[in-house]
C-alpha cells in the first residue's frame, strides 16, 4: 500500500471529481454493463434459444394435424402458422427473464451500490430494458434464421412480413416487460417471481389463437382467446407474414402495448424507488 | 448553518410499523473528523445511515450532509457520498476494474479518466492481481475493500461505513483502520458504525452511543469513559473464605466493594489512584496477601454495557 496520496487525491478539496452524469450516459453505460454480463455468460443466450427451438419442433410434429381441421386457413403449412406465434410467445418469455433479470440485480448487491450513486432509479430499469430488448431481437433472430433453414419455413410476407412480425414481437416483448419489470421491483424474489410469471405465461399462451385456430376452441375459451392480448399480437404477426389482410391487428397490438408499457413503467419506478 | 459541518442530523425520526427505530437522533461531524455510532444490533445505526445516504426518508426532524439536504437535495448528497453498506455492494458477475471503471462512468469520468482513477484504486487496495478476475471468485477480505474501493471512485468527502469491519480477520480489520486514517488525513469526513468498542475508540474522534433509536450518550471516548464513573482497583483473592473480612475491612474505610464470586475478585471504585493505598491498607488491617491486585481503567465495555442497555441496572 502507498502513501495517502493514492486514497483520495494528494489536494484537499472540497469538491469530488466528478458530481454525476445525465440521464442518457447513465442509461448508455448501464445498458453495455447488462450485455456485457450476457457476452460473458453465453449460458443465457444459449438456452434461451434452445427454448423456441425445441418448442417449434414439437409443438409442430404435436399439433401439425391441426392443420387439416375445418377452421384451419387453407393452403397454409402448420409450420407457417406456427412461426408468428413462436416468435410472439418467445417474446412473452423474454419479458418475463427481465424482471428475473432486476431480481437478481436487487440480489446481487449491485443495485445497492447503483442507488447510492447520483443516479436516476428511472436510468437503472430503462437500461435493463433496453438491453433485454437486445437479447430478444437475437433470440428472435436465431429463432427465425433456424425456422427458415431447418423447418423450411419461407412464408407468403416475405421478408417485409417476417420484418414487420419481427418488429411487433419486440415491441410487445418491451411492453411486457415493463409489466415484469414492475412485478421484480414489487416482490422482489425469483421465486415468486418466475411462479407468477408462469401462471400468468400459460393461460395467455394457450387460451389464444396460438397454436389452433380461435374458432376450434370451446366456447368459454373462445371468450378468454378474444380478449387475450396474445391472440391480436399472433393474428397481427401471422396476418403479415402469410400476406394475408391484416385488419386492425397491428394498431390493437401497438394500443395494446403501449398500455402496458406505461402502466407498467410507472409501476416498476414506484416499486423500485422503494428501499431494499 | 456551520459550513465546516459536514453531518448534520437534527431530530432525526424514523419508525417502521410500530417500531421506532430512531427517535429525534441528532448528530453533527465536522469537516475531517470521525463520528462512530456504537450500538448493537437494531439500535438504530444502520437506519441513520440510511437517512444520512438519502435510502430512507426520515419521518421527522431533517438532516443535511455536505451542506444539502437529505430529502429535497438527495441527488446533489449522493453525488458527494461514499457508502460503504455491512453487504458488499459489487457486482459479483464482472470483474473487479469493470466494477470501478463503471461506477466512474456512471459519476461522469469518460473511459480513461474511469480507467486511471479504477487501476488506482485497485493499487491502493492491494487488488491489481486480481483486477480482470470476476467478483465473484473474491475472498470475503477483497470483496469488502472493492466495495470500500466502489465507494471511494468519485473522492467523496464525506464517507458512511457501516460496520466496515464485521466479518473481517483481524489483519483485515487493521488494514480497513490503515484506510480510514489516510482518509481522514486527506480531510475527509467519516461516519462509521460498530459494535466494535475498540474501533470506535481507535478510530474516532467522537462517539454516539445509541440504543432502541435513541442517542444515550455522546462525546469523545474519554469523556464517556469519565461519564461512567470510575476507575476500579481489582483485588484477585487467594482464598473465597478471605472475602468477607476484605469486604468488610474495605467498607471501614469509606470505599464501596463488591465481591464477585464467580471471578474470585473483589472490585473497589476509586475516584483518585491514591485511592488505591487504601484498599492495600484495608488488606494489610485484616492479613490478607491478595494474589493479585490491579487498578484498571474504564473501558468502551463499561460505556457500552452502562448506558446502552437500559435493561442492567
Amino acid at each position: 500500500m502507498t502513501a495517502a496520496v493514492a486514497v483520495a487525491g494528494a489536494i484537499p478539496e472540497s469538491q469530488p471529481t466528478w458530481l454525476g452524469t445525465n440521464v442518457f450516459t447513465q442509461i448508455r453505460v448501464l445498458t453495455l454493463r447488462a450485455l456485457k454480463t450476457v457476452v460473458r455468460d453465453p449460458r443465457i443466450i444459449v438456452f434461451s434459444v434452445i427454448q423456441p427451438l425445441v418448442m417449434l419442433a414439437l409443438f409442430s410434429q404435436i399439433f401439425s394435424s391441426i392443420a387439416q381441421t375445418p377452421g384451419f386457413p387453407a393452403g397454409v403449412s402448420y409450420i407457417a402458422y406456427l412461426m408468428p406465434a413462436i416468435l410472439v410467445n418467445t417474446a412473452m418469455g423474454s419479458a418475463m427473464q427481465s424482471g428475473v433479470g432486476l431480481v437478481n440485480d436487487m440480489r446481487n448487491g449491485v443495485l445497492a451500490r447503483f442507488r447510492s450513486l447520483p443516479i436516476a432509479h428511472g436510468s437503472v430499469l430503462a437500461a435493463r430494458s433496453l438491453s433485454d430488448l437486445v437479447r430478444t431481437a437475437f433470440q428472435l433472430l436465431i429463432t427465425l434464421v433456424f425456422g427458415i433453414l431447418v423447418f423450411g419455413f419461407w412464408p407468403a410476407g416475405g421478408i417485409v412480413g417476417l420484418l414487420g412480425a419481427l418488429l411487433l414481437g419486440l415491441l410487445l416483448s418491451w411492453a411486457l416487460g415493463w409489466v415484469f419489470l414492475a412485478a421484480g421491483a414489487w416482490l422482489r424474489n425469483a421465486e415468486v417471481m418466475q411462479m407468477v410469471g408462469f401462471l400468468l405465461m400459460f393461460p395467455l399462451m394457450f387460451a389464444s389463437s396460438s397454436y389452433v385456430p380461435v374458432a376450434n376452441l370451446p366456447a368459454w375459451l373462445q371468450a378468454v382467446a378474444q380478449v387475450n392480448p396474445i391472440t391480436h399480437a399472433v393474428n397481427a404477426a401471422r396476418a403479415l407474414t402469410l400476406a394475408t389482410p391484416v385488419g386492425n391487428g397491428v394498431i390493437a397490438t401497438l394500443a395494446i402495448s403501449a398500455v402496458l408499457a406505461v402502466v407498467g413503467s410507472v409501476l416498476a419506478v414506484r416499486g423500485f424507488r422503494r428501499p431494499l | 448553518m456551520n459550513t465546516d459541518v459536514m453531518i448534520e442530523a437534527d431530530g432525526v425520526s424514523k419508525t417502521f410499523g410500530s417500531v421506532v427505530a430512531l427517535d429525534e437522533v441528532s448528530v453533527s461531524v465536522p469537516r475531517g473528523s470521525v463520528l462512530a455510532l456504537l450500538g448493537h444490533n437494531g439500535a438504530g445505526k444502520t437506519t441513520l445511515v440510511n437517512v444520512l445516504t438519502t435510502m430512507l426518508t426520515p419521518d421527522g426532524g431533517s438532516a443535511r450532509v455536505a451542506g444539502f439536504d437529505v430529502v429535497r437535495q438527495s441527488r446533489q448528497v449522493r453525488a458527494r457520498i461514499g457508502l460503504t453498506g455491512q453487504f458488499a455492494s459489487v457486482d459479483e458477475q464482472i470483474s473487479g476494474l469493470d466494477n470501478l471503471v463503471l461506477i466512474a462512468e456512471l459519476l461522469g469520468a469518460s473511459r480513461r479518466e474511469a480507467r486511471l482513477r479504477a487501476d488506482e484504486l485497485l493499487h491502493t487496495f492491494g487488488l491489481t492481481a486480481a483486477a480482470k478476475r470476476s467478483a465473484r471468485t473474491y475472498s470475503g477480505g477483497m470483496r469488502r475493500r472493492l466495495d470500500l474501493a466502489a465507494s471511494l471512485v468519485g473522492r467523496p468527502r464525506v464517507i458512511f461505513l457501516d460496520e466496515p469491519t464485521t466479518g473481517l480477520d483481524p489483519a483485515s480489520r487493521r488494514g480497513m483502520w490503515d484506510i480510514v486514517s489516510r482518509l481522514v488525513d486527506d480531510g475527509t469526513t467519516v461516519l462509521l458504525t460498530t459494535q466494535y468498542l475498540d474501533e470506535a475508540d481507535h478510530l474516532a474522534d467522537s462517539i454516539t452511543v445509541l440504543s432502541a433509536g435513541k442517542v444515550v450518550a455522546a462525546g469523545t471516548a474519554a469523556e464517556l469513559k469519565a461519564q461512567v464513573g470510575q476507575r476500579t482497583v481489582v483485588t484477585t483473592l487467594a482464598s473465597p473464605s478471605d472475602a468477607e473480612p476484605v469486604v468488610a475491612a474495605l467498607k471501614r474505610a469509606g470505599m464501596q466493594p463488591t465481591w464477585d464470586p464467580g471471578r474470585g475478585v473483589v472490585i473497589t471504585p476509586v475516584t483518585r489512584s491514591t485511592e488505591l493505598a487504601v484498599v492495600v491498607r484495608a488488606l494489610d488491617e485484616v492479613s490478607v496477601e491478595p494474589a493479585e491486585l490491579a487498578l484498571t481503567e474504564p473501558t468502551l465495555d463499561d460505556v457500552y454495557l452502562a448506558l446502552a442497555q437500559p435493561a442492567v441496572a
